[in-house]
């Protein structure tokens, strides 16, 4: 439950005012895990490009009012995963390649915590694979539609 | 800063009673330097009493309290780091307090070896506050701004504020917890903070202590002690089966629900999610009130 891949997912079962995290943080996750998520959307959004400077631990303290040790929790995790790294003297960078990399993995974390959960709820109210797929398919093209 | 600078505090043993009424009961604490500390309890679990014995303004029963390994107790270079910046009183002897917002800075500024003259000044234009009026005639809110004002302005290594937000605005106080970051970042001291406040100031806390029945029960980074408690609902028995090598904390029941408060590893959290149960996370809040509830749901 603490690996942020599958932390959004968790809080399918109760009422989650507030929508989506970006750009404040809510009271319900953990902090540093809500600051590695909102890089990773600027970065999948191209707000920071590859060997772009990220913000410091200390700007991003500053900015959401939080401790800088959980800033810098949530930017090492990132380092971790190999979607930022740091240049000596001079700050946290976004790697090469980071945008492919948060695409993979939020993939991965798309498919634990939403096509699975999906698969246990539609079992649990009676569709099978084909109604399932059914469904699917005629959301994607309402989707289409609408756009 | 100099390495005198970057020394520990530390209770051991600390036992205080106010005649039957046992407050702090063998308590142990290690301060470590360069930390924002939350201290958390519940009224009259002793908070503001182990603030005054840490920082030598009140006797103990028991026990000692050391800064860079020596006693604190009569000891000037010891308390020359330390600041417990106390809650102003508005009343004396019965009276109004008659004392002038100035003539209590004058003193903080003697009292205190490394107070910052040109911040204090800053920060006391930053709070509108009046230096000539009386503190009996300050609003709870002002009064608040003073104490702050003076444990900030004391550059001490070991600031500590008690319940430094009580009758501040939600304004004043998102303003209070950038200026402590801002000093934070600029000098690296250690904050120890009491509050009742818990969720809104759970951010600002790199380490939470949390004090009940006279001891420190809980002292772990924030975010490590909140991601070892969940809730977990749903059938009875199925709920039995997720919930094997986790501590159950409490239980309520709504019809044939059940939702229990839970503790574990994450990894043991994480293998309870996936029974069919819901499970849900919790904030700090919620923690302290599954540790020091103790009963008082009914």
């Amino acid at each position: 439950m603490v690996n942020y891949t599958s932390n959004e997912p968790m809080h399918q079962s109760r009422a989650k005012g507030g929508g989506p995290v970006h750009g404040s943080l809510s009271e319900q996750s953990l902090i540093y895990l809500q600051i590695a998520r909102m890089l990773e959307d600027d970065i999948l959004r191209g707000i920071y490009r590859e060997e772009e400077q990220v913000p410091s631990t200390n700007e991003l303290a500053r900015a959401y009012n939080i401790n800088p040790a959980t800033a810098a929790k949530g930017i090492n995790l990132l380092v971790a995963g190999g979607i930022l790294y740091k240049r000596r003297g001079i700050g946290m960078f976004v790697a090469p390649g980071a945008g492919e990399k948060v695409r993979d993995k939020r993939r991965a974390a798309f498919y634990e915590g939403y096509v699975r959960p999906l698969i246990r709820e539609g079992r649990s109210l009676g569709l099978d694979e084909g109604a399932l797929l059914d469904m699917v398919a005629r959301a994607a093209q309402e989707g289409e539609s609408e756009t | 800063m100099t390495t005198r600078e970057t020394n520990a505090l530390m209770a051991r043993g600390v036992c205080k009673a106010y005649g039957q009424l046992k407050v702090l009961d063998g308590l142990d604490l290690t301060v470590e330097p360069g930390k924002i500390y939350g201290l958390i309890g519940r009224n009259g679990a002793g908070k503001t009493t182990l603030l005054s014995i840490l920082t030598a303004q009140n006797t103990l029963d028991a026990g000692e309290v050391t800064y860079g390994g020596q006693p604190v107790w009569e000891n000037q270079w010891a308390l020359d780091h330390l600041c417990f910046s106390r809650e102003l009183q508005p009343t004396q002897n019965g009276a109004q307090n008659p004392q002038k917002v100035r003539d209590y800075l004058r003193a903080a500024a003697a009292f205190l070896p490394r107070w910052d003259r040109e911040y204090a000044a800053r920060l006391l234009e930053e709070f509108r506050l009046e230096p000539r009026k009386k503190i009996g005639q300050l609003s709870k809110g002002q009064m608040s701004m003073v104490t702050i004002l003076v444990a900030l302005a004391s550059r001490a290594p070991v600031t500590i504020l008690d319940e430094p937000v009580a009758g501040l605005d939600v304004v004043m106080r998102e303003r209070f917890y950038r200026l402590l970051l801002d000093d934070y970042a600029e000098t690296g001291r250690t904050f120890i903070l009491s509050t009742h406040i818990i969720e809104e100031a759970a951010s600002v806390f790199e380490e939470v202590l949390i004090l009940d029945r006279g001891k420190i029960v809980e002292h772990a980074p924030t975010e490590e002690l909140v991601g070892q408690f969940a809730y977990l609902s749903g059938a009875e028995e199925e709920l039995d089966r997720a919930c094997a090598g986790l501590q159950v904390l409490s239980e309520e029941r709504v019809g044939r629900r059940t939702t229990r408060a839970v503790r574990g590893t994450p990894e043991a959290l994480e293998a309870a999610g996936a029974f069919d149960v819901d499970l849900a996370p919790m904030n700090l809040q919620n923690v302290f009130v599954a540790l020091c509830g103790h009963g008082d749901e009914r």
